[in-house]
């Protein structure tokens, strides 16, 4: 349960200003005055831009770097997966980063071996749970529930994800969305497919279904469901812009309704451009900038958690690994032959 | 006999560049497992009741309204024509998202006014929508066929005693059949292909399980299922060769002057359709903007769609000259048109993708504006030979017969005979790719250039990331140059009139 650990070390974090990490010997997050500077030009595809908040961040690294220049692609996280095995199979290279919003394009880009190797004193900034060779986390997301104000109280969500099947409770969920596939395939690494199947078609008997998750979370906060399964930024955003939001989060225990996710970058291109790169990401400035303004989980040591992310001591995540979320064709296929894709 | 056209190896040409991504979706589904489930079952009678819906509410609404415009004296005449095809302005995913947003339990009305609409969405929202942005083209089509209807029919059945309304159902309305059903057929072939409505108000049809498929690395399922999109989308063109237009001599239209209080009570009809599909959406734009503020908006967005625009319009018009030549001139032609129509049906998803394939193999064509235009082209060149097209058709060949017979060459005649008066019809084709290309996203997200930022895609950015607000600009400004495309489109039709309006005056 390492991961239980590290959210509850970081609730304490947020308590009690910056500790160091007692637990386990990961680093402290570096600051960008003490990275080296980056001097040429790199193309970088980047799976959605967080309406400009991913854009500030390269922008400034731009602004700190005069001597370096960054080309962005954007597009969809998959398509931009997709494209770049299809370049790879051609014989094109175009990118050296690839900054993806989830973990199951990642897998799909590592498995191909397109992945470069990263310095272990890079990946362990983070956590020994988010420590990969050849990709690294940038900053976390918990699956939530959020519920409607008006009508439900916290104590009134089940802290199982599986009873909600049974459950009265009108959901909102948004099946097309990664961040929801990924879910589901943590629950069927848990629970197995027959499991995961009756949950789904429990659920579908009383839930309504959104295009993405910040519809979701919408719907929850103008009463057209009592609660939602969404990542846990989304309904702090919303509130972040309409402080008096009917929208609270509750969490599940110990199973894939608390799945712990991250985004995360890897590099194309041999060489210490790249790599000098991701260093800045993983930065302390960014770390809390991405914390601040998107409500993202940072995953570096120092850097305080989201606020309004409540009871991080709490939340207990199931123990997954991130890279096994790549293997989501049985997901969709699963997800398909119920119905709900 | 019959020559063949020397149009006819261009338009080969031009063919056979739109058959290539189906190629490359039929190498892209060789892979895929399963061809056909009772999944696809759903998804198949969803998209074709969509398609039959929206095709049905465009004529309820589109031909009233063609024949208010076309027949009925209006004071600003013009200003009514354009307000009531300005929904062409607006991409229907706007429309959608808006009127998602308004409606419904907790949704911007009830939180202004206190009211509690019902929801708005599935298949009946869907519906709603698209009918509500596909109708200009029913109107306009219909009001085409409307302007070249001879009146002295109508005014004989009046004088024999026929009311106005039975004279209309009974000596117009079996004229205009054609119009109506190329209009309706138009109006489908939208239908079939949006992905935005469908995907926001969650109704389950081929482009949103395309997209669905094609994000979760399903690829081959995603090129299968488009195949069998682009099966439907195969049978629409076909019924659509079958519709014939007429020919009738011309003649002057038909006018009516009624009183300014009926006038007024027609034009109060009408407004519900401009208030759903115009005035809320930007109202709730306008909303966001002042709960929200703009932010982080670059006017270079705006510039980049534009010009990416304008390049796919010429583009689009240069194709589509040889393509309509071909097609006046007999069948191998009209075969060629009818093949380059199928990229009307391909999802902008499905031709991104298939694009990529495609210019991976000419590296040097990978992600340049040139590949980019090219998609546009593919998808949107349907509107520009239908536009071309139809002015062509109009033209009397004794003309160039004339030119031809004093000496001319086929370079020179087609020079100063055919285009000059097929210059309206290329200026309204191009001003529609225009429109078309400015408001198109999935292709562009997946084909652009590197840092190559549009209207469109900066819209879904921020979209996608929840911060409405920052949608609003750039969602106006969108509405705003498209309308300026509509305004030179109206302007090529206004040429196409002269002829028969100018002389109204001096008979009455």
């Amino acid at each position: 349960m390492q991961r239980r650990r590290f959210i509850q070390s970081m609730a304490a974090l947020a308590a009690a200003g910056a500790l160091p990490f007692s637990l386990s010997p990961a680093f402290a997050a570096v600051s960008v005055d003490d990275l080296p500077k980056l001097e040429g030009e790199l193309t970088l595809y980047l799976g959605r831009g967080e309406g400009g908040l991913y854009e500030n961040v390269l922008k400034a690294i731009e602004e700190r770097n005069p001597g370096f220049k960054l080309r962005i692609r954007r597009g969809p996280t998959a398509s931009l997966a997709n494209a770049i095995l299809a370049e790879a199979k051609a014989g094109v290279k175009r990118a050296d980063l690839f900054w993806a919003v989830d973990s199951g394009a990642i897998g799909m880009v590592t498995a191909e071996g397109l992945a470069q190797p990263l310095p272990a004193d890079l990946t362990g900034q983070l956590h020994e749970n988010f420590q990969f060779s050849n990709w690294t986390p940038v900053t976390g997301r918990v699956r939530t529930i959020p519920f409607n104000t008006d009508r439900l109280k916290a104590e009134d969500i089940p802290d199982d994800i599986m009873a909600l099947a049974d459950s009265d409770f009108k959901i909102g969920w948004a099946p097309a969305y990664a961040s929801f596939q990924s879910f589901v395939t943590a629950m069927r690494i848990l629970k197995g497919d027959k499991v995961t199947s009756d949950w789904l078609r429990g659920i579908n008997k009383h839930a309504k279904k959104y295009a993405g998750e910040l519809g979701v979370v919408m719907a929850v906060e103008r009463g057209e469901v009592d609660i939602g399964l969404a990542n846990h930024y989304y309904s702090l955003r919303l509130k972040s812009g309409k402080p008096d939001a009917r929208v609270d989060l509750a969490f599940t225990r110990n199973d894939a309704g608390c799945l712990v996710n991250a985004s995360g970058i890897l590099a194309l291109t041999e060489g210490d451009l790249p790599i000098n790169f991701i260093r800045y990401l993983l930065s302390k400035e960014v770390q809390s900038y991405l914390a601040e303004q998107a409500y993202e989980i940072p995953l570096v040591d120092g850097v305080k958690p989201p606020e309004g992310l409540p009871n991080l001591a709490l939340i207990s995540p199931p123990d997954v690994d991130l890279t096994k979320l790549a293997d989501l064709r049985p997901t969709i296929d699963l997800m398909r032959n119920v119905g709900i894709l | 006999m019959k020559q063949w056209s020397p149009s006819y190896p261009l338009a080969f040409l031009i063919a056979l560049i739109a058959v290539m991504p189906v190629a490359v979706l039929v190498v892209l589904a060789a892979d895929s497992p399963q061809l056909f489930d009772t999944r696809n079952l759903e998804i198949l009678s969803n998209t074709i009741s969509l398609m039959l819906f929206t095709a049905a509410g465009a004529v309820v609404i589109g031909v009233p309204l063609a024949l208010l415009t076309a027949y009925v004296r209006l004071p600003w005449s013009k200003f009514w024509l354009v307000l009531l095809a300005a929904p062409l302005a607006i991409p229907s995913y706007i429309g959608a998202f808006t009127l998602y947003a308004a409606f419904g339990p907790g949704g911007e009305i009830e939180q202004l006014t206190g009211i509690t609409t019902p929801g708005f969405d599935g298949l009946f929202g869907s519906s709603v929508v698209m009918a509500l942005y596909t109708y200009p083209f029913v109107m306009l089509t219909v009001r085409a066929s409307l302007l070249s209807l001879d009146a002295s029919l109508v005014n004989a059945a009046r004088t024999l005693g026929m009311s106005l309304f039975s004279s209309l159902w009974s000596v117009v309305l079996p004229r205009i059949t054609n119009g109506i059903a190329a209009g309706a057929l138009l109006a489908a072939m939208y239908a079939l292909s949006d992905f935005g409505t469908p995907a926001i108000l969650g109704l389950d049809t081929f482009t949103r399980m395309i997209y669905v498929e094609y994000n979760s690395f399903g690829l081959s399922q995603a090129a299968m299922l488009s195949l069998q999109l682009l099966v439907i989308v195969g049978l629409i063109l076909f019924i659509e060769s079958r519709v014939k237009g007429t020919r009738e001599r011309p003649g002057k239209a038909l006018t009516l002057w009624p009183g300014r209080l009926r006038t007024s009570l027609m034009l109060l009809a009408s407004m519900p359709v401009v208030l759903f599909s115009i005035v809320l959406p930007l109202a709730v734009f306008g909303l966001w903007l002042w709960r929200e503020g703009a932010g982080g908006f670059e006017l270079t967005y705006a510039w980049n769609s534009a010009y990416a625009a304008l390049f796919a319009a010429i583009a689009s018009v240069l194709f589509a000259l040889p393509v309509a030549q071909a097609a006046i001139h007999g069948r191998f032609g009209r075969l060629m048109e009818r093949v380059s129509f199928l990229g009307f049906g391909v999802p902008g998803i499905v031709m991104g993708t298939a694009l990529v394939y495609v210019g991976l193999q000419f590296s040097m064509l990978y992600q340049t504006l040139a590949l980019l235009v090219l998609a546009y082209v593919m998808r949107f060149l349907p509107l520009a030979v239908g536009a071309v097209r139809s002015t062509s058709e109009r033209l009397d060949p004794s003309l160039v017969k004339a030119a031809r017979l004093l000496g001319a060459s086929r370079k020179e005649a087609f020079r100063r005979i055919t285009l000059p008066l097929s210059v309206r019809g290329i200026v309204a084709g191009a001003a529609l790719v225009f429109l078309e290309v400015m408001r198109e996203l999935p292709a562009t997200l997946i084909l652009s250039p590197l840092d190559f930022e549009t209207l469109a895609t900066y819209l879904w950015r921020v979209y996608e990331a929840g911060y409405f607000g920052q949608a609003a600009i750039p969602g106006l400004l969108l509405v705003v140059i498209s309308a300026l495309a509509l305004a030179i489109m109206f302007y090529g039709e206004r040429w196409n009139q002269t002829d028969v309006l100018e002389e109204e005056p001096s008979v009455s």
